[in-house]
């Protein structure tokens, strides 16, 4: 099987299911996608579809019951657990509906959390993660803890905690789904800026038809197969 | 450093069950504490020592033990033959006079009442138990060579202990400060009773015992006991006092190795001059082990039962509140799993908070203990055989760190490895 050198994520015949009891129930059917390198996809479709789910695959931080998922010519569906969580540390970043931010922790420490397993010195993490504040707006924030901030500054905290370790992919669930309006655009702004400005490929999960609108391409789910391909640019 | 920085602000997340968490940590480690000071000081003085052996001769066939006081020179030779150059001497001896008497004659109760050791005060310094070069130090050592020093100048000097001294400042002095101001001068008079009736000896206070193990204790010069005893049949129609031919209550030898002791017991054991009464010698540590043979079960239940329950049920008190700490940072792991971190550093994270907490308020606890009970109430009063009170030692600070980081340990290894367990696709499936 040929693949586009560009694609930076491979699904190949996936199946996902679980057991409830004696019953199987598959969540995703057979799925073959690809993503290319440098591509915003927006992931859209019911609840129930399977969407969460493929994004957790791609993501590693799920395995899939049947088929392979390649990320960067990486085969992840095959990694260990312990392998899986230093690859997620370096090729992946997570945006969350709910931040899901330490609240124990300062701006500036929760952007520095995924460095420390990184082995860096502090000399770096300092400038990675001032970096990562800055672009995400948020240099007059550092100290203030979650609790201290605004839904969108804690989604802008989060985004930063997402590209502090430069990763390729960025997985975002529903990172729209908690803010208001106002707050919603910004961050999909931010998204795109990110997107241009650092070429990252980004998988993006939403129910919001606005925020489909600022990915590439935006894929339709429906009880775990996909069923329609819409281009948006 | 920083995932430590990340476990001491993890402490911090909820602070009032931190603080729940650590006041219980310090109660049950207190009560350890305690059990283990009482325990350890009766470990010290019936483990037989490989140096530095001290031994007691006293009567053999009688209790309480009354030998001639004559043989208190040949004791203190270890009962070395002076044509045997092969014989040996013990390093050190100390010879124990008892005597109690009552403060009131008329109203004698246990308030009123003292036990008093007539000795040689020298070796006040080097013979007794807690009060050596090594054991008492600093301050409290100066003030008691200088009692001492007083107590050799004044004939009828004694020392005192601080129980008996707060009792002397209710009966005579009718008050009931008992903070021990300026006691030194103080007379009083003791009317021995029992086989110490018809001695009359009055006193002037030189110094105090430093608080703890002698509070219910004095000491004086045994020559004036025994000037006393010389002057009591001129006093009673020239019949001597029934004590007077036998009141040599104990000798102590101190040896410096096995071989010394076995030695002396042989030399003791030989000599014809101790043989009415008969002695016998035994080391120091089978004495007390004897004197402690009817507290056998309680003691056995202290160190088996009480310690034990205490430390079982701080590891369940912390496993209790790590687990609903794990539960409601159930998410929150997840989120860790999903940046990178690994199942063990998620454990070490969890182990790392509790083994914080314990370590922190067991060392506190063991603080606080050891600064209140030795300095504030002078020991443990946990009277048990001829022991009054037992001084916390040093090593509790030790003894409490290590329980409750232990018991810390151990209480959070099932909530730990519970959160590593965590599985981030399950916490965030919506299935959407």
């Amino acid at each position: 099987m040929s693949h586009p050198a560009s694609a930076i994520v491979r699904v190949e015949h996936v199946h996902k299911y679980f057991r409830r009891g004696n019953e199987r129930v598959d969540v995703l059917q057979d799925l073959t996608l690809e993503v290319p390198d440098g591509q915003f996809l927006g992931l859209m479709g019911p609840s129930g579809s399977g969407k969460t789910t493929l994004l957790n695959l791609i993501a590693g931080i799920d395995t899939p019951s049947e088929g392979d998922v390649w990320v960067q010519e990486e085969r992840i569906s095959a990694m260990s657990e312990g392998r899986l969580a230093h690859w997620r540390t370096k090729h992946v970043g997570f945006i969350f509906q709910f931040y899901h931010l330490l609240p124990v922790l300062s701006a500036y420490e929760n952007v520095e959390l995924p460095l420390l397993l990184l082995g860096l010195s502090a000399a770096q993490r300092r400038q990675q993660v001032s970096t990562a504040l800055e672009l995400v707006g948020l240099s007059d924030r550092v100290r203030h803890r979650p609790g201290q901030l605004s839904g969108g500054q804690q989604q802008r905290v989060g985004i930063a905690r997402a590209i502090v370790t430069d990763p390729a992919l960025i997985v975002a669930d529903e990172p729209t789904g908690d803010l208001d309006a106002k707050s919603a655009e910004e961050i999909l702004d931010l998204m795109v800026e990110l997107r241009g400005a650092l070429k990252k490929t980004i998988l993006m999960v939403t129910h919001d038809p606005r925020a489909a609108r600022r990915a590439d391409r935006v894929l339709h789910l429906e009880k775990g197969q996909l069923v329609e391909q819409a281009a948006m640019v | 450093m920083k995932y430590l920085l990340l476990i001491y602000k993890n402490v911090g997340r909820n602070l009032l069950r931190s603080l729940l968490m650590v006041m219980g940590t310090m109660v049950l480690v207190l009560v350890v504490t305690l059990v283990w000071s009482v325990l350890a000081f009766i470990d010290k003085v019936t483990e037989e020592k490989s140096k530095d052996f001290k031994a007691i001769v006293s009567e053999r066939w009688s209790a309480p033990s009354r030998m001639p006081y004559d043989y208190a020179r040949v004791l203190a030779e270890g009962a070395a033959r002076k044509d045997h150059p092969e014989d040996i001497h013990p390093d050190d001896s100390m010879t124990w006079q008892f005597f109690v008497g009552t403060l009131d004659r008329e109203n004698m109760n246990f308030r009123n009442t003292m036990f008093g050791l007539a000795c040689d005060p020298d070796k006040l310094l080097t013979m007794m138990m807690g009060l050596e070069k090594e054991n008492l130090a600093g301050q409290q050592r100066r003030e008691f060579e200088t009692a001492v020093e007083k107590l050799k100048q004044t004939r009828n000097g004694i020392i005192i202990g601080h129980d008996h001294l707060k009792n002397l400042n209710a009966i005579i002095g009718n008050t009931r400060d008992t903070t021990l101001r300026d006691p030194i001068g103080r007379k009083f008079k003791l009317s021995g009773i029992s086989t110490f009736t018809g001695l009359d000896l009055e006193f002037e206070i030189v110094g105090v015992f430093p608080p703890g193990r002698y509070d219910n204790f004095t000491a004086f010069n045994r020559e004036y006991y025994q000037a006393a005893m010389d002057a009591y049949p001129g006093e009673h129609g020239g019949r001597q006092h029934p004590q007077a031919e036998r009141n040599l209550s104990l000798v102590w030898l101190k040896m410096p190795d096995r071989a010394s002791y076995n030695r002396i017991v042989e030399q003791i054991n030989a000599s014809s001059y101790l043989r009415n009464p008969e002695v016998k010698i035994e080391m120091a540590s089978s004495a007390f082990g004897r004197f402690l043979e009817p507290f056998r079960d309680l003691l056995a239940g202290m160190r088996w039962l009480l310690a034990p329950a205490c430390i079982v049920t701080l590891a369940l008190v912390l496993a209790n509140a790590i687990s609903i700490s794990v539960r409601e940072r159930r998410t929150e792991l997840a989120v860790m799993k999903v940046l990178g971190f690994r199942p063990l550093q998620i454990v070490l994270l969890v182990l790392g908070e509790s083994v914080l907490m314990g370590l922190v308020a067991g060392l506190v606890s063991a603080g606080v203990t050891y600064a209140v009970i030795n300095w504030g109430f002078g020991g443990v009063k946990f009277p048990i055989a001829f022991f009054d009170a037992f001084l916390i030692p040093i090593n509790a600070l030790y003894w409490g760190a290590s329980v409750g980081a232990g018991a810390a340990l151990v209480g959070s290894l099932f909530p730990a490895w519970f959160a590593c367990q965590v599985k981030p696709a399950e916490v965030f499936a919506k299935v959407g």
